[in-house]
């Protein structure tokens, strides 16, 4: 396995992470910007990138801002709002091709920069505020994008099982906040709000391509205007647990296909030194198509297209998900619950083991051909606070017995049911 | 072996053709850990009439390739995603209109990937209890596509443009035409198609192309496969106007969806002919739809279109055509203000300094693809099925004119070719 080592540094209390390499047509530039999940401010943050996106002092108009992007070989430009455990996360990525490959008068990284630090750091202000009709293109935006969850009703299912399980958590709320909360704001509040962020948020900056540790640093301090005191780490609190039965919800759509989606909860955690035991519970269980889920529902059943369960060390849970007939749901349910409890038994075959154990190895290792994996993966060690290369977590792997998983399996609550299902009684 | 080299791209590609007719590429990506691979058919959802030199014509049930694949990974000793399981490989496929790709990518044990890959597609197995117990997954994957409102308004517009041409039947086919399907039709598809000379085998990552090629070469040689004639591909002639002006499907949205396009009526076009026309219309969307114009920041200015919005071009020798919309309030509004400017810009053509950096833009998006093993090995194939070379993609950018796009405007964007398909709520 290659070894990918970052360089790290500091600078404008951002914390730097470098990987210097030749292995890609592109410079990968990643900015992840942290702050912990909040009703009240969730909204606010999640509005921001959308509405920095929009224009900066540079390029205030929108059309200019993105002609400045295809000036630069089209250079792909884009962010993500996310929860990882109880923080909201905004990610800004660039992608930049490597100088080398195109005649570019300017160093495209350093136009990378100039740009990124001016979307960040330089945004359009009037009269003490952002753009007026920005601000309210952009709320409008957010809101479409809130309405139109429903669209897609294997994600609406999953994010209504997440909320009916996170019940009282802050991790119930959506990372793109509420349409509620969206219409009070103004662009002055917005700019506030932006303000207080970029004091406070956590910051990590990543660079993967043919650079340097020093000539990034550099470049940051250049173009990030930034007067931040300090540089806050990300806490870790244990995981609280809600006890009693399982909670099962049913709800009615005008759907074909009925979308059964269960939540398990787990003290295990990213930092947790059983992390790999949990990752082959999952893996085994329903991670890939010779898991338990993808033969027993679908192969042997024929009852699903997709069966699968997924688990999530930042916030210590797994989901299940399937795609049903409606009249199905008691057989698949039943069939589901068989494989949890044959887990719970320690009912996994050496070849389970094996396979799963091959998989997750090649998961880990195909990870260091792609720039933005590696950096997503890095960042879980920024995150939860636990120093675990990949070589460490696939010798770890590679350690699990199958004592382990079970004893692993206990630690797997089933939480909720939740099936979204047609409008008729069948 | 033939080895050809792109110095400006810093990638070296292996070639052979084997005594059988099969096609095998080979990109070594030093450095990197994880080798993807691809086998490919020409083959897909629009080959259901087809005759093949020295045997009867036949006519097969819509969604018969797309059942071929899922039933493929079916062997006589099991599932063989367990085989690739073993050996740390992440396994796949998939159909399109005019293709179907098996795949799989792994960073351990490539070599006995390679020959598990090509042994389980070269190898049908098929009863009638396993082509029956399919029928129930299928249905399935039917069902979550019919609830999925985007795949419904894009097979919806396809639906208005054509009313002959199979590329109008959904890939997966409806649950009633898979119930037709019995293992007698699928080795008829599989016997047609699935002979090595109609089938190219690409391999990508960290490996060495002469052992590759080496071991495809003793494993072919094993299965002694006799010459097959040509096939013969036969499509009924499609009118020139669309089907339907307008298409509308009910499902719950929380706006309406609205794609709109041009079906071409000049058609027939293979190889580079086809390619060029592909890359100039692309061009010429992007110029026209792209997020950096003047028509984008109205529409949005308007609240008409949101992130969603989009555009993509789709063609092959007997079908060509565009899509572009995405979630809108007002569709009608969207489509008036659409034809008004597109109308002023078709006869005042684009402005030679948007035309520069829209190429600019499109090498630099084609140099970002070529990070990825996964799209390498999917257009590599894409292009070569078609007659052309996707290492040559920048030469052939830079030789476009903007007088040629600026025709290809005109040409394209002929109203009475429109069609539009809209999804919208039921109340």
């Amino acid at each position: 396995m290659t070894t990918t080592l970052f360089e790290r540094g500091q600078v404008n209390q951002i914390r730097v992470h470098v990987l210097p390499t030749k292995r890609f047509k592109t410079f990968a530039v990643s900015l992840y910007a942290g702050v912990p999940l909040k009703e009240e401010t969730v909204t606010k943050a999640a509005l921001t990138p959308f509405v920095l996106r929009r224009g900066t002092a540079s390029y205030p108009e929108t059309t200019l801002f993105r002609e400045q992007l295809e000036h630069m070989y089209g250079a792909g430009f884009g962010f993500d709002i996310y929860k990882r455990g109880n923080y909201q996360i905004v990610t800004f990525r660039m992608d930049t091709i490597n100088d080398y490959f195109v005649q570019s008068a300017d160093s495209l990284l350093q136009q990378t920069f100039s740009f990124l630090g001016d979307v960040f750091t330089n945004p359009l202000t009037e009269n003490g505020g952002f753009r007026s009709s920005y601000v309210k293109a952009e709320k409008d935006n957010v809101r479409k994008k809130l309405e139109s969850i429903i669209n897609d009703k294997a994600r609406y299912a999953a994010e209504r099982c997440m909320e009916e399980m996170f019940k009282g958590d802050v991790y119930r709320l959506n990372p793109l906040g509420s349409r509620e909360q969206l219409e009070g704001i103004t662009e002055q509040s917005l700019y506030q709000s932006y303000s207080d962020w970029l004091q406070n948020a956590h910051l990590d900056l990543y660079v993967v391509g043919d650079t340097t540790l020093e000539e990034v640093t550099a470049l940051v301090e250049k173009y990030f205007r930034l007067s931040r005191t300090s540089s806050p780490e990300y806490s870790h609190d244990a995981v609280e647990f809600r006890k009693g039965e399982v909670n099962s919800v049913i709800e009615r759509l005008n759907v074909n296909q009925g979308k059964l989606n269960m939540g398990l909860r787990t003290e295990i955690t990213y930092g947790d030194d059983r992390y790999a035991s949990a990752l082959m519970y999952s893996g085994i269980l329903g991670s890939y198509p010779h898991s338990k889920l993808f033969v027993n529902v679908r192969e042997k059943a024929s009852l699903a297209y997709y069966a699968s369960s997924r688990y999530d060390g930042h916030k210590g849970l797994a989901t299940i998900q399937s795609g049903i007939e409606i009249q199905n749901y008691e057989k698949a349910l039943n069939i589901i619950k068989e494989q949890l409890e044959s887990m719970r038994q320690g009912q996994i075959s050496e070849l389970e083991m094996s396979q799963t154990k091959a998989m997750i190895r090649n998961q880990l290792q195909e990870m260091q051909d792609s720039a933005f994996e590696m950096i997503a993966y890095d960042f879980n060690r920024v995150l939860s606070g636990k120093d675990r290369p990949a070589e460490e977590l696939l010798a770890q792997v590679e350690a699990v017995t199958q004592q382990d998983i079970v004893d692993a399996a206990q630690t797997f609550h089933l939480d909720t049911i939740y099936f979204l299902t047609g409008q008729k009684e069948e | 072996m033939e080895k050809i080299t792109y110095d400006k791209l810093q990638e070296t590609l292996y070639h052979e053709k084997m005594d059988n007719g099969l096609e095998v590429y080979v990109l070594p990506k030093p450095g990197f850990s994880k080798t993807y691979a691809t086998f490919s058919t020409k083959y897909g959802s629009i080959d259901n009439h087809f005759k093949v030199e020295g045997q009867d014509e036949v006519k097969v049930p819509d969604g018969i390739a797309h059942f071929l694949e899922h039933k493929m990974f079916e062997e006589p000793e099991g599932d063989i995603f367990s085989t690739f399981a073993s050996n740390g490989a992440s396994a796949n496929a998939f159909t399109s209109f005019n293709q179907t790709v098996y795949l799989f990518s792994a960073t351990d044990h490539v070599y006995e990937n390679i020959e598990t890959l090509v042994n389980f597609v070269q190898n049908p197995y098929f009863t009638d209890q396993n082509v029956e117990k399919e029928k129930g997954i299928i249905g399935q994957e039917i069902n979550m596509y019919q609830d999925n409102p985007d795949w419904r308004v894009y097979f919806g517009l396809i639906e208005a443009f054509y009313k002959v041409h199979p590329v109008h039947i959904d890939i997966a086919g409806t649950v009633e035409s898979i119930g037709t399907i019995t293992k007698e039709t699928l080795y008829t598809c599989y016997n047609a198609f699935y002979h090595p000379s109609n089938m190219l085998l690409f391999v990508v990552g960290g490996v060495e192309p002469e052992r590759v090629l080496e071991l495809v070469r003793e494993n072919q040689v094993k299965k002694d496969y006799k010459p097959q004639g040509s096939i013969e591909r036969i499509f009924d002639q499609e009118p020139n106007a669309v089907a339907e002006a307008k298409k509308v499907i009910k499902l719950p949205v929380s706006l309406p969806k609205c794609l709109f396009g041009f079906k071409d009526t000049r058609v027939g076009l293979a190889g580079e002919q086809l390619i060029r026309r592909d890359l100039v219309t692309k061009l010429m969307l992007d110029l026209l739809f792209g997020s950096s114009t003047k028509l984008y920041q109205k529409l949005y200015d308007m609240e008409l279109i949101s992130d969603s919005f989009g555009h993509e071009f789709n063609s092959d020798t007997n079908y060509s055509f565009s899509a572009v919309g995405g979630d809108t309030r007002d569709p009608d509004l969207l489509i008036s203000t659409v034809k008004e400017e597109v109308t002023k810009l078709a006869e005042a053509g684009f402005e030679r300094s948007d035309f520069e950096r829209a190429v600019k833009k499109k090498i630099g998006g084609y140099l970002r693809m070529l990070n990825s093993p996964e799209n390498i090995a999917h257009e590599f194939t894409r292009y070569r099925f078609r007659g052309g070379d996707l290492f040559s993609i920048v030469q052939l950018y830079e030789s476009i004119t903007l007088d040629e796009v600026n025709e290809r405007l005109k040409e394209h964007t002929d109203w009475n070719q429109l069609a539009v398909s809209l999804v919208v709520s039921p109340e």
